[in-house]
């Protein structure tokens, strides 16, 4: 049986060169080439200081789970239920929405350290996800 | 122009039989089309209201209606016409009505979404045309607003220490309130114990944190404060608005997960007190807007019923439910009563000024709150006899 497939990034053209970089497992961000202001997603001008100018970074790929939640209820097939979905703080400011892998935290996820990681799905499809950071004490939530 | 006080008012509301519409769809049959329950509940508006249909030159449509097929099956030609949710075409007709570009409006609503099987979550999820976070996140699993609303709740409660029990005081008092209220489709009553029981559907959003999904239909007649006074004896006014977004980081979900949008209702909130010269400690009924109960402590919160971090002792001390200090979603809301996304929350508003509202009439009521967050475009409206 074909495996249930990954549901596709809303096609937006500014996040082409995130998508690429996700394959290339080398995670970039948008960043303004004039203020430094991350920009996440990525779009066609600066928030801050409407600079079209901008470059994509590589990130450390460390960060701090800011929340997350436990789905019960299957709505995609590629995610049966119970499902969980986590939000990180990444350590230079933006905000991700990803998954945990590996081991889960004991109670609550608020505050654990994690790293990227890059998972092929059953259908081939490559997300950025993230796992424990066993070598960090954790942060304050 | 200074908006005025006093200057708009309801003066005709209108609905469908949701409990009986809820029975029928779930026995299989389609009462009507979106359209269909618009134009009942307008026809339900157009008699409470009394007032020749001609005098009507004005019309908002609904989000889930089409305007120009709207106007058509109601026949109404208008100077002044537009489409917008509930609380924005409350906001809009006062405007239209204080710029003179009309004198009565009707505002409409139907939505088949039970019966159509309208998909919140999921691959064919809605709204995701006019909110990027509603889809952005699905290749990670993330879908569905209830999901978003419990990745806001999780972080919420571990910031203000709002334990699962605590926030189950919202389910339960909504609910004793429907009980006491024969339009609502769910009456029984529930206890805490009840929700810590019940299922997650988006952990920790138990089942009972989320609103009904079912067909219906609202209307609202506004007119111009001295045709309303002609018109009828109890007109409703609108005694302030006002409105503050927060759209910086939306898609990433900021406003919701640091902020819970507290300073866009902060700000909203001060607008309306400021125009109605009064405050929060002035109403006598709050209804919050509440796709999901959620919205509940962020409003009482946000619109300053009580301090920043002492929600969980306003909700377990003071209370919400039928004899709390602060009645809140008397009507039931969306989690008890009915799902018309916050329409249904302007005709309970209606009611308790007018003191028609049954048993569950608060005495007296002067003035009564509504408070609207959707995606952080914070709204109030503060209505007055």
């Amino acid at each position: 049986m074909e495996p249930a497939p990954t549901p596709r990034p809303v096609p937006l053209v500014h996040d082409i060169p995130f998508w690429e970089s996700v394959e290339q497992r080398d995670l970039k961000l948008q960043c303004c080439a004039e203020c430094g202001l991350w920009r996440y997603p990525a779009g066609p001008i600066c928030a801050e200081c409407n600079s079209e100018e901008s470059t994509w970074e590589r990130v450390s790929g460390r960060g701090t789970i800011l929340s997350w939640v436990v789905f019960h209820k299957t709505y995609l097939p590629a995610y049966p239920a119970p499902h969980s979905v986590i939000a990180v703080r990444l350590e230079e400011g933006p905000l991700l929405i990803s998954n945990l892998e590996g081991p889960e935290p004991e109670g609550s996820w608020i505050g654990e350290r994690v790293v990227l990681r890059y998972s092929t799905m059953p259908d081939g499809f490559v997300l950025p996800r993230f796992a424990l950071d066993r070598s960090a004490s954790p942060a304050p939530a | 122009m200074t908006r005025t006080r006093r200057a708009t008012a309801i003066i005709g509301i209108g609905q469908t039989d949701w409990s009986g519409d809820w029975r029928r769809v779930r026995a299989g049959e389609k009462p009507a089309d979106s359209v269909g329950y618009a134009a009942r509940a307008f026809q339900d508006a157009l008699r409470d209201s009394g007032i020749p249909k001609e005098d009507i030159d004005g019309l908002i449509v609904g989000p889930t209606t089409a305007y120009e097929r709207m106007g058509e099956v109601l026949g109404l030609n208008v100077r002044w016409g537009g489409q917008a949710d509930a609380v924005q075409s409350i906001l809009q007709a006062q405007m239209a009505i204080e710029a003179g570009y009309a004198k009565v409006i009707a505002l409409v609503y139907g939505n088949d979404q039970r019966s159509a099987g309208t998909q919140y979550g999921g691959p064919s999820a809605m709204g995701g045309q006019s909110f990027l976070s509603y889809v952005y996140h699905s290749p990670w699993g993330m879908t569905s607003q209830g999901a978003l609303y419990a990745l806001t709740l999780r972080r919420y409660q571990h910031e203000r220490g709002l334990s699962e029990a605590d926030m189950g005081q919202v389910a339960v008092a909504q609910r004793a309130w429907a009980s006491m209220n024969e339009a609502a489709i769910q009456r029984k009553q529930i206890t805490i114990d009840d929700y810590l029981q019940s299922r997650y559907v988006c952990e920790p959003l138990h089942v009972f944190d989320y609103c009904l999904v079912n067909d219906g239909g609202v209307a609202l007649i506004i007119a111009d404060a001295d045709y309303a006074q002609r018109m009828r004896p109890d007109p409703v006014y609108i005694l302030g608005t006002g409105r503050s977004d927060l759209n910086t980081g939306a898609t990433s979900l900021e406003p919701r997960l640091t902020d819970y949008y507290l300073p866009a209702q902060q700000q909203a909130g001060a607008s309306s007190y400021e125009m109605a010269g009064i405050g929060p400690d002035d109403m006598d009924v709050m209804l919050a807007y509440d796709s999901f109960s959620v919205h509940v402590p962020l409003a009482l919160e946000g619109y300053g019923y009580c301090e920043v971090g002492d929600v969980a002792k306003f909700l377990t001390e003071k209370g919400i439910g039928p004899g709390g200090a602060m009645p809140v979603n008397t009507h039931g809301g969306h989690l008890s009563e009915s799902y018309m996304q916050g329409w249904n929350h302007q005709l309970e508003a209606v009611r308790q000024l007018r003191g028609t509202a049954g048993d569950r009439q608060v005495a007296g009521a002067q003035t009564v709150h509504y408070t609207s967050d959707v995606a952080g475009k914070c709204m109030s409206v503060i209505y007055g006899r």
